[in-house]
């Protein structure tokens, strides 16, 4: 048995002793090359404005420098993960071959040009003497600005009269009547704030021509297979003439899904095989590069009513939505899908009528960011749930457990959940664990700044619960699948090694120590006789994407079924035995545009939390003393990484509610260094964060297996807001709740 | 490897590893890109270039650095200890044991810092407690792991310590 120990990883003694390679760490020397060139990336640094002139002569004249890359240079000047929306270079000219407007700038960290060059410095100095002249656009600033009445649009191309796009909606029951029924309603509306992933590994590559003459780039992503598709797309060439190969992530939680370095590294590599020159060609971002460009958890605004009877069952919601998509789609369009799904909470809901949208505007990109939306719409659903109890005086759990899905339960889509709706069980998990019927603590004194002395005078303490579900996997219709190759080896009749070739990243999650458990678990040999070959799209086929906590789902199903076919082969006498396998999960449906009766989703995770803090009503400083994260994972492939993504989800969620607040104005990011946006640090932490893992089986999952990544991240930020209500009396609708947010609320 | 004109370079000395390099380098040069870029000693890494994340930090006379704030001609004749210094051959130094054995990693990009600023923590206080642990570490941050496994990493490391003098705690 391999499963639900905590094997240790593989990449673990090259992580502990610096000798795990990461694309920055990629040298000539490592890569066997004569030399290595230096590319640098062009920001436009300008937030809506027309190119009307662009002139490289006299950074292609700087010393070092080889060429500088425009618009000109990139066959098909288009991209994007879901649409291709975004030019790869904004230039006066381009090659034509795509409708996207190549000269407009609509984000301060558009691509404007590629400076190749002998070293970092000359590349730098190349970049500084490009000439560009711009005619300002009007600025949509923010989501506000975007639906004004003679907003500009920032995409005209899409014939589309409003930057409002992807309008989902759900229409169930009789809405009007619910509320017209009601014993209480309850009301609030939502200012969610931005989130910036800050791996700690900003983004790197390398690219070259490989000995069979394909584009090369070795770098860090989530989905290799998509990486390859896209550059693929704006070189204008086939995908087999590409190949992807992932390094070592140093973090990725949705923000490296997105292409980044990959297309202008592959055009730089692409030109340097023209010039004969076969040196390889690297990129690296400053973290200042990296937090102005890169997408963001986005920001938004939710505006919603909940009706209810006296005692606690909701009647009917009401929500209207709106996420503020950036400059480009990304994912903006499935993120909006999960939060669309969340926004009424994890609950039985007979009357809805939820409307939502991405907006476009001139800031930063909205995309992936663990969670996925998800964190959004649970904000809002559980603050409605917790101001329900509140005015209902029902007990936060019971009135959840009065209302929660359960087995067999009819969705916010008007059909039947999918089979293993475990979230009763997770609540009562969550409340056992938290002691939530005893009674709070009292308050312990607290410093707010270690030159204070340590008072409970103004200190008051409180408790806050919430919980909520997400989907794994893409799912609403997205043609799912996941490839595996395993290899049987050995003489006799008993295989005595295997090998796997598998795309799926690890990010750090440790997927591929779960892959290979997994794998030792479907063919019976042990860890040790399992060699895996990962994340290269020659070795390879796709696996799909990290994310979406569906890659030890979908990647399991598919080992489970090449195992089969590899048994299969060697019993048929086949030395070595081969087996492929492509798994496809059920099937989804993309939402109903008149809101008619769909299945978005064929698997779920539930999770659950319990936060105690205490919070100066002075300063507003807040102290965590305890989170209980309650979740179900299925089946436990490896416990001490499971524990670590809700210890890590738990933190980023600590920092999401608390302290991390990315501040865009006017298009421009203002805040893009560690410095000034506040990820946590150790002293920043809750005293202590338990995890409860619950092992219910979901029953399409590999060995019973759930997605688990993603939830714990979810419900915490409401969890603390009940907490300072329940401390303080005051509602905090808006956050992240930063100490002069709540000292001037609580003033 | 940059346009650097010799003649605007100033000799250095330093031993890294108990190795001595004799380099020459611009002065603007941060002692972390000389580390990784001249040296070749990518295990120091960087995660903000500004002295916040901790990431590259390193022992320059046994005290804890950020290499991304020391220039390189500032540790001109000093003694540097970077991760790949750590190991004693294939032997995995006690703290470097610990952490592989705790999980205290997921991306593991952190975790060269964080395991110097322990050698340096356990070097001034061989018997932390957790609070103290907390307290030494604030300098380095982790965006994967949440950091618990870490803090327990640093507790295994100190009962390895224990074990190797002897002495049970
Ligand atoms: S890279 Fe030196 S402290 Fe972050
Ligand atoms: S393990 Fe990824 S930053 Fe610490």
């Amino acid at each position: 048995m391999t499963l639900g120990n905590s094997q240790i990883k593989p990449d673990a003694h090259g992580k502990v002793t610096g000798a795990a390679l990461y694309a920055g760490d990629l040298t000539a020397e490592r890569l066997g090359t004569q030399g290595m060139l230096h590319a640098k990336v062009v920001f436009t640094n300008q937030v809506h404005a027309r190119v009307t002139l662009l002139d490289v002569s006299a950074a292609e004249a700087v010393e070092g420098v080889l060429f500088v890359l425009t618009a000109d240079d990139v066959p098909v000047n288009e991209y994007g993960l879901t649409k291709f929306d975004q030019p790869v270079l904004i230039g006066p000219t381009s090659s034509g071959r795509s409708i996207v407007p190549h000269d407009v700038s609509r984000w301060e960290a558009d691509h404007l040009a590629v400076v190749v060059a002998e070293s970092a410095e000359a590349a730098t100095l190349g970049a500084q003497q490009i000439v560009s002249d711009w005619e300002q656009l009007d600025i949509v600033a923010d989501i506000d600005a975007a639906l004004a009445p003679g907003a500009p649009l920032v995409h005209p191309e899409d014939e589309v009269a409003s930057n409002a796009y992807a309008h989902l909606v759900i229409r169930k029951g009789d809405v009007d009547a619910a509320f017209a029924a009601a014993d209480v309603i309850v009301e609030g509306t939502y200012e969610l704030p931005y989130q910036e992933h800050a791996f700690l590994q900003t983004e790197a590559g390398v690219a070259y021509t490989d000995g069979e003459g394909r584009v090369t780039v070795e770098t860090a992503g989530q989905w290799t297979h998509e990486d390859q598709e896209q550059i693929a797309h704006a070189l204008g060439v086939n995908a087999d003439e590409v190949r992807v190969i992932y390094r070592a992530i140093g973090g990725a939680f949705g923000g490296k899904e997105d292409m980044s370095v990959q297309i202008v590294l592959a055009l730089a590599a692409k030109r340097l095989a023209e010039l004969d020159d076969h040196r390889p060609v690297r990129m690296e971002w400053s973290r200042e590069e990296s937090i102005v460009g890169h997408h963001k958890r986005h920001r938004g605004r939710i505006t919603t009513r909940w009706a209810a009877t006296a005692d606690g069952h909701i009647l009917g919601v009401e929500s209207n939505n709106y996420l503020d998509a950036g400059a480009y789609n990304y994912t903006s369009n499935k993120v909006l899908g999960n939060l669309h799904l969340t926004v009424s909470g994890p609950y039985e809901i007979e009357n809805a009528r939820v409307d939502s949208w991405a907006v476009y505007t001139n800031a930063v990109p909205g995309g992936a960011f663990r969670g996925f939306g998800g964190p959004q719409g649970t904000f809002a659903a559980e603050m409605q749930m917790n101001k329900l109890a509140a005015a209902t005086g029902i007990d936060p759990v019971e009135i959840r457990r009065r209302n929660l899905l359960r087995e067999g339960s009819i969705g916010i889509t008007s059909t039947e959940m999918p089979a293993g709706v475990s979230l009763p069980q997770v609540v009562d998990a969550c409340a056992e664990a938290a002691e939530w019927t005893h009674p709070k603590p009292p308050p312990v004194p607290i410093a707010s700044f270690a030159s204070l002395p340590s008072t409970t005078d103004r200190v008051r303490r409180g408790r806050g619960f919430a919980c909520t579900y997400k989907n794994v996997g893409f799912s609403f219709g997205f043609p799912e699948r996941s490839e595996a190759r395993l290899v049987l080896h050995g003489d006799n009749d008993q295989p005595t090694s295997a090998e796997v070739f598998l795309a799926g990243a690890d990010v750090g999650q440790g997927a591929h120590t779960a892959f290979v458990q997994m794998a030792a678990e479907a063919t019976g040999l042990a860890f040790e006789d399992i060699t895996a070959t990962f994340s290269d799209t020659a070795t390879s086929g796709d696996s799909g994407s990290a994310s979406a906590s569906r890659l030890s789902f979908m990647t399991g199903n598919a080992i489970l079924g090449a195992a089969e076919e590899a048994e299969k082969a060697w019993r048929e006498g086949a030395r070595p035995a081969v087996g492929e396998f492509r798994y496809v999960p059920p099937p989804t449906e993309p939402l109903d545009p008149e809101g008619a009766p769909t299945t978005p989703n064929f698997a779920y995770g539930y999770v659950a939390e319990a936060v105690d803090l205490s919070v100066d009503l002075d300063t507003g400083h807040v102290v965590v003393h305890d989170v209980v994260c309650a979740i179900d994972v299925g089946r436990i492939i490896n416990r001490a990484l499971v524990v670590g993504q809700v210890e890590g989800a738990v933190i980023q969620a600590h920092g999401y509610a608390l302290s991390e607040n990315l501040q865009v104005e006017e298009g421009r990011v203002l805040n893009p260094r560690l410095s000034g946006y506040l990820i946590p640090g150790i002293g920043d932490i809750p005293e202590q964060v338990r995890t409860i893992l619950l092992e219910i089986p979901d029953p399409v999952g590999p060995f019973g297996v759930r997605g688990m990544a993603e939830m714990p991240l979810m419900p915490y930020a409401p969890a603390v807001a009940a907490a300072l209500f329940d401390a303080t009396g005051v509602w905090f609708d808006e956050f992240p709740f930063t100490p002069g947010r709540l000292a001037a609320g609580l003033g | 490897m940059s346009t650097t004109n010799v003649g605007d370079s100033l000799g250095v000395v330093l031993t890294i590893n108990g190795k001595r390099h004799m380099l020459e380098v611009e002065p603007r040069r941060s002692l972390s890109d000389v580390i990784r870029e001249d040296v070749g000693l990518t295990g120091t890494h960087l995660g903000c270039e500004h002295g916040v994340c901790g990431a590259c930090t390193v022992l320059v006379d046994g005290q804890p650095a950020r290499s991304c704030l020391m220039l390189a001609v500032q540790a001109d004749e000093t003694e540097i200890t970077t991760i790949e210094g750590l190991a004693d051959g294939d032997e995995l130094h006690p703290i470097q044991q610990a952490m592989h054995e705790s999980h205290g990693f997921q991306c593991g990009f952190c975790t060269p810092g964080f395991l110097m600023s322990t050698v340096a923590l356990l070097s001034e206080n061989p018997q932390p407690n957790r609070s103290e642990i907390r307290a030494e570490l604030s300098g380095n941050l982790c965006r994967c792991t949440g950091y618990q496994s870490i803090v327990d990493g640093v507790e295994t490391a100190v009962s390895l310590l224990n074990e190797a003098q002897g002495n049970q705690p």
